[in-house]
């Protein structure tokens, strides 16, 4: 207690220093930083779950070959939450002669329990639940295709049913585009006609939606059971690929972000504590002197920061707290179905990992200073007389790589950060040893200012170093910030050009095809592209026929079972990547297949391998050529499975057409896909201004911690130059009272600074360069990233600038501190 | 010697106010003196009678309140402050009873401070001449750190002498010495005066020390109180 009264004491006789200032402001900054973000970020998660579950149509569940047993549902209703099911499978449905394969879903009346069912009547769209028994809703494709309109029967499975409305949108587990038409209807007249039995290829599946914990809990019991044979969970995560890998991206970004600005803090605090330690250390030899035992001295130490650091987290707190949902109020409206609480724990986090911050960048100085030998009153170089290589020291390293990696949630951001910031901190360190032990060298000759300049370096080389280390570390958190960030952002936006393809034309005839691409080109489309489709099976590997072979994985047995896509092409699509093998071309001498990797995994598929395909009346052995990674989250349309052009092209197929059409135009592509009735189109807009969306706010949230780490950016520098202000003003007053002018102290200041900001802008921008080229590759997935060297370069040379002129700033001061000082010192 | 030369140094109804936490405090109160070249020029005083303060003016590191002092013919309280340190380049030499020697740098290189600024060439040869007649020749390359406090002082003196200056000031530069060194430094600063003519300026609480001097004054609250004794 009487320490902590001593320590509050301390406290509000030593705030006026501006180290313990700076401590303080350091601090504020890295909680504020951390909270704001991962608020922010937890909210994110919060909407990403919440329009995950929009297109489950509920909040999570179960899928199954078969019915799912009732402890499923009993176990949902004893955790109120509702409860959906509802099975899909392929059926063929007949309006007089026509007929056509569907996709059919047979859903309950509660159906759907999150996300909306769309339906269109007699040119009124309004939102749906399942359909009642005895009808059905068909899609604009099943409806042209079968010829039929609303108010229609249709038969199905021996029922004879009325189309009711058109479906419009369901929820779809956010498939870019449904390859074949969709009919929804009802699960017990599906039951009654036999459609879901035993045999059949239906998936059922059970759907909950209640309160958050609850729909965990109730996850989690499902995850303890041993699931029936083939049945799989349905959950946010691992639905919505694309959402998915942009919301990830999104995560690293801002992460990244407040994890630079929170290490900018944690160098401002290190220098600080430092300079905090140098000016006390007179004050603790006396105490020591005076019969204070070490420990009471880093105990009170110790209590002086605590004192000083509550307050400030509880601020910085608050402060997050405040700007998050400040934040989140201007750019809220972007997510409707976002939990509107502010969730406080991810600022509570940030508060205990600014702590940390504070407790491995300050305590080292402060352990040693409590070390200070009661000898050193009588004389002050005993007090440096330690030993320099402190294992203390690697405190801060090993809280700076625990932060990267309980921050980064990826181990390789952390560890592409943490080298590449110890490269730069070693390399500064390094480069700013070798100009002092130069400059030791070449003072002599060198023009009078050059060489004060660099004398005064050379003087206080350990200073020095620290300096230049810090500085450049500051700069290639600033420069990876203001430089890097928002060209890697630019490269991601990229990716979604504004004429990325947004419509989709599934059916097209080949010999609609000429036509239909200039009717396109005159409407204004561009981008115009074409790939063959064809429906088939495969039945057999290595010649053995599939249904004789058994598979491991339920994947591939389920995969063995259903109508694949398959479709050809001579080269290689944007974003596929052989991996193994190598890419057949337009005309391989025997038939070539090249498949996805989840395929060769789900059924084991080597090199060389021969798979039997069955399309219509026609089939075709293949080779398995090559495997390829396919980026799923790109907006195009990828396919498992493609075969060459020379031998598949006879195969029975339609065409699917992608292409750009500015926005507007969409009447004129209706009239045009009526003249030719069989075609399907699908809009993608919706998805990909998503996606746009998610990268713009991405851009305005790294723009405010940009504001934070400027901040935290000054404060290090505004620290470092402190660290040698009371040497240099001793200096100037000594070389004032010898004859020094102003102007030439001037000069070797500028000189001094413009070196060390040279050193620390020139290490930071080649930091940057390769972390950027790095991350770029390593976590973002933007393989021709260039981080742009130019404003990098740039950059560092304005900090060097800056850095120069700040000094100057600062040493006007110290040139006019009256020479008389020194006599006053004794 | 004759003295009927204009006096290198004078000050003249010199006075220094202050402005305190307690109000104005006046620190000297129109002292006059005069010292000619090649003198030696003992201040004393109790302590806190305004001996720092006065040295401080007649070196030019401080602007009287009202009064003029003059050093080689300058007024140096008309003059601006960038124009009393080329003064203080030229003509002054300092030594303070702290040493202040700069830790980073090596004996020599302290010594050729005053020369770095004047931008000469002879720099460290001419450090060496002054070490040398300092008797440390063969601690040229040690670090303040790593010598004792009279060789401290003795690197300081040589460093105030070093580019030949026509005045040399001293404030208490004995007073962290053992009473030995502290002869030792004092013989090194009047063969100085003697051998090179260089003017002396001391400001001392030591009685022997200021005996050796051949005139000066005593401060008394801020006033002269006496010309101190001539031997
Ligand atoms: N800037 C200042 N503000 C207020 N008081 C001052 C200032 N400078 C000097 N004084 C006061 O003026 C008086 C004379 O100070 P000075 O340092 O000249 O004394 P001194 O004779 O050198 O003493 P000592 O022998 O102890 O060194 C002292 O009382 C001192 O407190
Ligand atoms: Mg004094």
């Amino acid at each position: 207690m009487k320490l902590l009264r001593l320590a509050l004491r301390t406290l509000r006789r030593e705030w006026h220093l501006p180290e313990l200032r700076t401590l303080a402001a350091s601090l504020l900054l890295a909680v504020v930083a951390l909270g704001v973000v991962a608020t922010l970020a937890s909210r994110v998660e919060g909407g990403l779950v919440a329009s995950a579950a929009e297109l489950i149509g509920g909040d999570a569940g179960v899928s199954a070959p078969q019915a799912l047993p009732q402890p499923y549902l009993d176990e949902a209703r004893q955790r109120d939450l509702t409860v959906t099911r509802s099975a899909g499978f392929p059926s063929v449905a007949f309006a007089g002669e026509r007929g056509q394969l569907l996709d059919v879903d047979a859903t309950d009346a509660a159906w759907p329990l999150r996300g909306a069912l769309e339906l269109a009547a007699h040119g009124v769209t309004s939102a749906g639940h399942g359909p009642a028994p005895g009808t059905m809703y068909l899609d604009h494709r099943a409806m042209v295709a079968l010829g039929l309109a609303v108010g229609d029967h249709v038969q199905l499975g021996g029922l004879d049913l009325a189309v009711a409305a058109e479906l419009v949108s369901q929820p779809d587990g956010g498939q870019l585009v449904a390859m074949a038409p969709r009919a929804l209807m009802n699960l017990a007249d599906a039951q009654r006609a036999g459609l879901l039995g035993v045999g059949s290829r239906a998936r059922h599946r059970l759907l909950v939606a209640g309160a958050p914990a609850a729909v965990r809990d109730w996850l989690a019991w499902a995850k303890a059971q041993a699931l029936p044979q083939g049945a799989e969970l349905i959950t946010p995560a691992k639905t919505q690929q694309r959402m998915r890998n942009a919301f990830d991206r999104a995560g690293s970004f801002l992460r990244l972000t407040a994890l630079l600005s929170a290490l900018l803090a944690g160098v401002a605090i290190a220098l600080a504590a430092q300079r905090y330690a140098r000016r006390k250390t007179p004050e603790i030899a006396l105490l020591r002197a005076l019969g204070t035992a070490r420990t009471r001295v880093f105990g009170l130490l110790l209590a002086t920061l605590g004192a000083l650091a509550l307050p400030t987290l509880l601020l910085g707190v608050l402060v997050a707290w405040g700007l998050a949902e400040g934040a989140w109020q201007l750019a809220g409206a972007a997510f409707v179905h976002v939990p509107t609480a502010l969730p406080l724990l991810p600022a509570l986090g940030a508060a205990a990992m600014g702590l940390a911050v504070l407790a491995g960048f300050a305590l080292p100085p402060l352990a040693r200073l409590a070390e200070v030998p009661p000898v050193a009153v009588f004389r002050a170089s005993m007090a440096r007389r330690v030993r320099r290589v402190d294992v203390l020291y690697l405190v801060p390293a090993l809280v700076a790589v625990a932060l990267l990696w309980n921050q980064s949630g990826s181990a390789k951001l952390a560890i592409i950060l943490a080298v590449s910031l110890s490269v730069v901190a070693v390399l500064a360190a390094l480069l700013a040893l070798l100009l002092l032990w130069f400059a030791r060298r070449i003072a002599p000759g060198a023009h009078p200012a050059l060489r004060l300049g660099l004398a005064a370096l050379a003087r206080r080389r350990t200073l020095s170093t620290v300096q230049a280390t810090a500085l450049s570390l500051g700069l290639v958190a600033l420069l990876l910030l203001a430089v890097v960030a928002p060209a890697l952002l630019e490269g991601w936006r990229r990716e979604l050009p504004p004429d990325t393809p947004n419509w989709f034309v599934l059916n097209l005839q080949d010999d609609q095809r000429t036509d239909f691409t200039d009717r396109l080109e005159k409407l204004g489309a561009q981008q115009l592209n074409m790939l063959p489709l064809a429906v088939g099976k495969l039945t057999a590997i290595n010649g053995t026929p599939v249904d004789q072979l058994h598979f491991a994985d339920p994947g591939a047995a389920r995969w063995a079972d259903r109508q694949l896509r398959l479709s050809w092409t001579g080269t290689l699509p944007p974003s596929n990547k052989v991996v193994a093998g190598h890419w057949a071309g337009a005309t391989p001498a025997r038939a070539e297949v090249s498949v996805d990797t989840s395929w060769r995994d789900m059924f084991g598929l080597k090199i060389g391998d021969r798979m039997r395909f069955d399309v219509g009346e026609g089939s075709l052995e293949a080779t398995v050529a090559s495997v390829r990674e396919v980026d799923w989250s790109s907006f195009r349309v990828n396919f498992f499975l493609l075969l060459d052009p020379a031998h598949a092209g006879s195969l029975p197929h339609t065409w699917l057409a992608s292409f750009y059409l500015p926005h507007g135009h969409a009447q004129a592509l209706a009239e045009v896909s009526r003249d030719y009735g069989n075609l399907s189109l699908v809009d993608v807009d919706a998805l990909l201004d998503r996606v746009r969306e998610i990268v713009d706010q991405v851009g305005g949230a790294v723009r405010w911690v940009l504001g934070f780490s400027l901040l935290a950016g000054a404060l290090v520098l505004a620290a470092a130059l402190a660290t040698s202000a009371a040497e240099r003003r001793h200096e100037a007053a000594l070389l004032r009272t010898l004859g020094a002018r102003r102007g030439q102290l001037r000069l070797a200041a500028a000189c001094e600074f413009a070196l060390l900001g040279l050193i620390a802008g020139l290490t930071a921008a080649l930091g940057a360069f390769g972390a950027g080229w790095w991350l770029a590759r390593g976590v973002f997935r933007l393989d021709d990233f260039v981080p742009p060297l130019g404003p990098l370069l740039g950059g560092a040379l304005l900090a060097a600038v800056v850095i120069m002129l700040l000094g100057l700033a600062g040493t006007r001061k110290v040139t006019r501190t009256s020479p008389m000082r020194l006599l006053r010192e004794g | 010697m004759s003295e009927s030369s204009l006096p290198l140094l004078e000050a003249r109804d010199v006075s220094k106010t202050v402005r305190g936490p307690e109000g104005t405090l006046d620190i000297l109160a129109d002292v006059t003196l005069a010292v000619h070249a090649g003198e030696s020029f003992a201040i004393v005083g109790a302590s806190g009678s305004g001996k720092t303060t006065l040295l401080g003016l007649l070196a030019g590191l401080d602007t009287p309140t009202t009064g003029s002092v003059r050093l080689d013919g300058h007024a140096l309280e008309a003059i601006d402050e960038e124009a009393r340190a080329d003064l203080r380049r030229q003509l002054v030499g300092f030594v303070f009873q702290s040493f202040h020697l700069l830790p980073a740098l090596t004996a020599e290189e302290n010594v050729m401070l005053p020369l770095e600024l004047e931008g000469r060439d002879d720099a460290r040869a001419r450090a060496r001449e002054a070490l040398t007649a300092v008797g440390l020749d063969t601690r040229r390359r040690h670090y303040p750190a790593q010598l004792s406090g009279g060789e401290q002082q003795r690197v300081a003196i040589a460093r105030a002498f070093v580019h030949g200056p026509r005045v040399l000031f001293a404030d208490e530069p004995t007073g962290n010495l053992d009473q030995r060194t502290g002869r030792h430094v004092a013989d090194l600063l009047f063969a100085l005066n003697r051998d090179h003519r260089t003017t002396l300026v001391l400001v001392t609480h030591d009685a022997t020390l200021a005996a050796r001097c051949a005139r000066g004054v005593e401060l008394m609250e801020g006033r002269i109180a006496a010309p101190a004794a001539i031997t």
